[in-house]
């Protein structure tokens, strides 16, 4: 990476602050965003950090006190967590595994349209300028079982109403707050691979014709390899972004009926909020980050090995 | 570009179904945002309405319309949303694309210790959602006078871009040859001139890319906006849609109609820097 | 060097443009308050106070409050219900409450007297400024042997039934050859489980005989009307969960029949009161029980699908001979933080006197002063719909009779929390009810156990 080869302050300092800068003008580029980050990110993480710790609950009285560890067992022992948090894998898996292959797909296929690219890109963009909270709103309606977009059509099909509730039977519910996540969110995949199809060099593409390639071997062969740093960093972002998953799922079905469709952060902002135990909804946090924070080190790790393997 | 060239009809049809099945629950909410709301929840459907009107964005903009009774949220605060809206998203773009470029030149450009570790951390807390931070953040903001304002908004949503911003922004400053300011220093420019002169016209698609990503990010956010904010003061547009759901309210054609109003800025955002934005990832991708 | 200061000059001006801006705002809003200090005597009442539809309307009258006191009067803020109940918890625990008179509610006002938020009203209000008021309501209020919120309307649901289904002929002829028995509106909830389970038979498909919520309070709330009907209890003498006794068990029994029946929807368990609402007005429901709070929506032809061709009557009644009536009032509340507290108890006067609450009533709301009842009911003699005056006569007959609030203990929400997935897994066969509503009642005991009411 260019890093090592700037060469700073070549005339000596006049002034000795600046005359370090060699080794300060880094940091202080970096400070504004330290400071607004930990005010907004890492104050509240402390905070409730700390919180965890206590049996405080929105409505206590008096000041919260000291429970150890309490909360962190309790977690361990609520069967309705591990499940929510082995459901937010699963949903993260599924969702981003999707997003990838159809937005590679779509992005391969728009590639080729050379007229009214710009239109296309606006078009296919228009769910991600969706917020989360319309998106759970509009899919809810779409699939609801009496008056819902999709059954009606069904009935206009079938000539007779078809009530199928989509958010309610297992596993439907959960396919359709998936189908929702994918159309909301394929948009910036294709977005990524579209910028990282466009900057292959069209020679490499000629050449392959000349030697009598077919479009899929061009594809296997040419663009998916060329794509690999975009599909690791698109691959990153959603991830990080599903596993924060809460919007959306929480207006669709609000983790309901009877947990079907339970995401750790719906379970989280219940057990918070609507039944008041801060604490426990902050010790749930605090696991939740955790993985997710190993798991974005992992995936970071990953698209460093990347880069340098293309370098 | 003879490749490109070629008919690829098969893809051209795909491209053109897929673009539809996107497009599908884009022209519905605009259909429906016209439909009276008897026949919106209803079965059997009424698929083409002979009662179409935009009575509900002339609701939502304050004009006169014919009252149809109790259930309707009539008098949602529009402009007020729009103002909080429009605020707090450009205002935390362009905050955090400041903030965040000068964090992505001080990590493409200098090798120090830590360097790794800040920006990892830096990218760790994306994966903190709005929730978590929600309520410890209403309490500090109320100990500093910026709850349920709009910049206290700006100020958090700052923060949530600021880590993209700074991820995408150092791939592109490390994609500018060297040689280039190099070569402006040797005419005289001093480092800070040939950042200005040199590498900021060179880094625009970056921020444009950014800025799309930042802004929708911020228009669109619901969380923490639920939390902190509570009167026409700070209510956003994701927390002002609840208005439509409420006690004995049901209107679900006011809500739609507020939901296109909603993505008009949006899209014109998009539309207007969306050619800086394929460049602009492409080099955010590779290095950085 | 002049290069990097200028980095850091440009790096220092960002935040300071962050900060200013921050400080702006901040100091615009102290200008202002500044300004209001000049008058050193003006009293400032601010309050939080339910939102949106007619609710405001009431608001348009403070001007004529802040004429005759001199005081002023600031709506700080404006929310929905539940938006309300948020802020003031969190404002509670947090101790941001910078408003004297806030909005209350009865299923929500135990919270906050826990939280220290609101204070007892006794002694603010005299027995005759209290005594018009439905006693019914009035006590509903009450709680450790205080009064904590002064009404100002109230809502209890009944039974909404499709007189062009019940007072149909064909109808009543195959309900007769189906169930040998006749179609009459149901006034037990046997009765209504057997009539419902019959309709259902003779419907046209897409039609259902009835619904309830299917989740979060709304559901946990119909369990309970029902329970009480049928003789049980959710909390015993002790704070102990007793609702997975045989009227528990029954209740929960008849939900799920129902369900599995095919005689509600099967989106049920998605169902919060707008969707319910949505289904009736779409004409897709036979009879359900709903609050009187959706009457106009429900009569306009322009959103309405069934306006003119529905009828009410009383909740059903359990064993127990009690009549469901899940009830609750809007009211207000006094706040703890609290400068001004005789003044704001003056507002709350002002708010619920006679020709606010006639104003009120005017809206559709039904209002808690029996004068206004009065009144009222007489104009409804005008209308020419002999519906509005039974409906009227109606509520008047629940309010003093049937009106049944959750139970007053802050931990209502909590166990309705846990009560309600068990619920919806017992609606939808995942388990069977006595096991599911133990399961229930062990949760909700730990979790009692942990807020202290035993050891």
């Amino acid at each position: 990476m260019h890093s090592q080869n700037i060469v700073l302050d070549k005339g000596a300092g006049d002034n000795k602050f600046f005359s370090e800068s060699k080794t300060r003008l880094p940091f202080v580029l970096l400070l504004p965003s330290l400071v607004v980050m930990f005010f907004v990110v890492g104050y509240p993480m402390l905070y409730s950090f700390v919180i965890s710790f206590t049996n405080y609950t929105l409505v206590s009285s008096g000041g919260p006190k000291f429970v150890g560890f309490k909360n962190y067992i309790t977690l361990f022992k609520d069967p309705v967590f591990g499940r929510a948090l082995l459901r937010t894998v699963f949903y993260m898996l599924i969702a981003v595994n999707a997003e990838f292959i159809l937005g590679l797909l779509i992005a391969n296929a728009m590639s080729h349209v050379i007229r009214g690219q710009g239109i296309l890109r606006t078009i296919i963009m228009m769910p991600m300028m969706f917020a989360p909270v319309l998106v759970g709103f509009q899919f809810k309606w779409i699939f609801n079982d009496q008056v819902g977009l999709v059954n009606n059509i069904l009935y206009e099909i079938f000539g007779h109403p078809v009530i199928i509730p989509w958010l309610i039977k297992k596993p439907l519910g959960f396919i359709t707050i998936l189908i929702a996540e994918i159309w909301m969110n394929t948009p910036f995949m294709v977005i990524i691979f579209l910028a990282g199809i466009m900057a292959i060099p069209t020679e490499i593409l000629e050449a392959s014709d000349v030697d009598g390639a077919t479009e899929w071997q061009k594809f296997i062969h040419i663009t998916v390899p060329s794509l690999m740093p975009f599909i690791y960093i698109a691959m990153a972002v959603r991830s990080l972004d599903i596993a924060k998953a809460y919007d959306l799922v929480s207006i669709m079905t609000g983790g309901g009926p009877a947990h079907r469709t339970e995401l750790i952060w719906t379970y989280v902002y219940r057990l918070a909020f609507t039944s008041q135990k801060f604490a426990l909804g902050s010790a749930m946090s605090y696991i939740t980050v955790l993985l997710a924070v190993l798991f974005t080190y992992y995936l970071f790790r990953q698209l460093i090995r990347v880069r340098k393997v293309r370098e | 570009m003879s490749y490109f060239k070629r008919r690829h009809l098969f893809s051209k049809i795909i491209t053109y179904i897929v673009l539809l099945i996107f497009l599908i629950p884009v022209l519905w909410l605009i259909y429906t945002s016209m439909k009276p709301n008897i026949e919106i929840n209803t079965r059997p459907p009424v698929w083409f309405s002979k009662n179409m009107n935009f009575d509900s964005y002339l609701a939502l903009l304050g004009f006169p319309v014919k009252h149809e009774g109790f259930g309707f949220g009539e008098n949602v605060p529009f402009g007020d949303y729009f103002r909080n809206s429009i605020l707090a998203a450009l205002g935390s773009t362009f905050f955090a694309l400041i903030i965040g470029t000068l964090a992505a030149y001080s990590f493409s450009s200098f090798k120090f210790k830590g360097r790794n570790g800040i920006f990892l951390t830096l990218m760790l807390a994306r994966a903190i959602p709005g929730i978590a931070l929600s309520l410890p953040l209403l309490v500090l903001f109320t100990k500093m006078k910026i709850a349920d304002t709009v910049p206290g908004l700006i100020i958090a949503y700052t923060a949530m871009n600021v880590p993209f911003t700074a991820w995408l922004m150092s791939g592109f400053i490390g994609e500018i040859p060297k040689e280039l300011s190099e070569a402006a220093m040797i005419d005289g420019c001093s480092k800070w001139e040939s950042f200005v002169k040199v590498e900021i016209p060179l880094v625009g698609p970056g921020l444009a890319a950014s800025g799309i990503f930042a802004f929708l990010a911020a228009w669109n956010e619901f969380a923490i906006a639920s939390v902190i904010t509570r009167t026409t003061a700070a209510k956003t547009f994701p927390v002002g849609l609840f208005d439509f759901t409420a006690e004995f309210v049901s209107d679900w054609r006011g809500m739609c109609a507020m939901s296109v109003m909603m993505l008009i800025p949006a899209i014109i955002f998009v539309i207007t820097v969306q050619k800086q934005l394929v460049k602009g990832l492409t080099l955010g991708a590779i290095k950085g | 060097m002049k290069k990097a200061k200028l980095v850091f000059v440009l790096m220092l001006s960002a935040l300071m443009v962050l900060g200013a801006f921050t400080l702006l705002y901040a100091g615009g809003e102290k200008e202002k308050s500044a300004g209001e200090k000049k008058a050193p005597e003006q009293i400032v009442l601010k309050c939080a106070f339910i939102g949106g539809a007619n609710y405001e309307e009431l608001y348009k009258s403070i001007p004529e409050f802040e004429k005759k006191t001199g005081y002023k009067v600031e709506i700080v803020f404006k929310g929905d219900g539940f938006q309300i109940d948020k802020k003031l918890k969190t404002d509670f625990a947090a101790g941001t409450v910078d408003y004297d008179v806030c909005w209350d509610h009865s299923s929500f006002f135990t919270q906050y007297i826990k939280a220290k938020g609101i204070i007892p009203l006794e002694d603010y209000f005299t027995q005759e400024e209290l005594s018009d008021h439905i006693p019914m309501i009035l006590n509903a209020g009450k709680k450790n042997g205080h009064l904590w919120i002064i009404p100002r309307h109230f809502d209890i649901s009944c039974l909404h039934y499709r007189t062009d289904i019940f007072n149909n002929e064909e109808y009543k002829k195959k309900f007769k050859q189906v169930t040998g028995k006749d179609l009459e509106v149901p006034k037990t909830w046997d009765e209504f489980k057997e009539t419902a389970l019959g309709l259902q038979k003779i419907l046209p498909p897409g039609m259902y005989a009835t619904q309830f919520a299917g989740k979060e309070e709304a559901l946990t709330g119909r369990f309970y009307e029902i329970l009480i009907a049928e003789g049980g209890q959710f909390f015993d003498k002790n704070w102990k969960p007793a609702f997975n006794g045989p009227a528990g068990v029954k209740a929960a029994t008849m939900l799920r029949d129902l369900y599995q029946a095919g005689a509600m929807p099967p989106g049920m368990t998605n169902f919060v009161w707008e969707d319910v609402a949505k289904n009736w007005v779409a004409g897709n429901i036979a009879m359900y029980t709903e609050w009187y709070g959706w009457y106009s929506y429900f009569q306009d032809p322009k959103s309405s699908k069934v306006a003119g061709k529905f009828d009410i009557a009383r909740q059903p009644m359990g064993d127990a001979g009690i009549h469901s009536g899940w009830a609750g009032d809007h009211a207000f509340s006094i706040t703890a933080a609290s400068k001004h507290k005789k003044e704001a108890a003056e507002l709350i006067k002002f708010l619920t006197n006679y020709d606010n609450q006639y104003r009120e009533a005017k809206l559709g709301f039904l209002v808690t002063r029996q004068s206004v009842w009065k009144k009222i009911i007489e104009e409804a003699k005008q209308s020419g719909n002999p519906l509005d005056v039974k409906r009227l006569k109606l509520a008047q007959l629940q309010a003093s009779e049937d009106f049944k609030t959750p139970p007053l203990v802050a931990e209502w929400l909590p166990s309705s929390d846990i009560v309600y997935p068990i619920l919806q897994a017992i609606i939808l066969g995942d388990k069977e009810p006595k096991a599911g509503l133990d399961e229930a009642a062990r949760k909700v005991e730990a979790m009692m156990r942990e807020a202290g009411y035993y050891k």
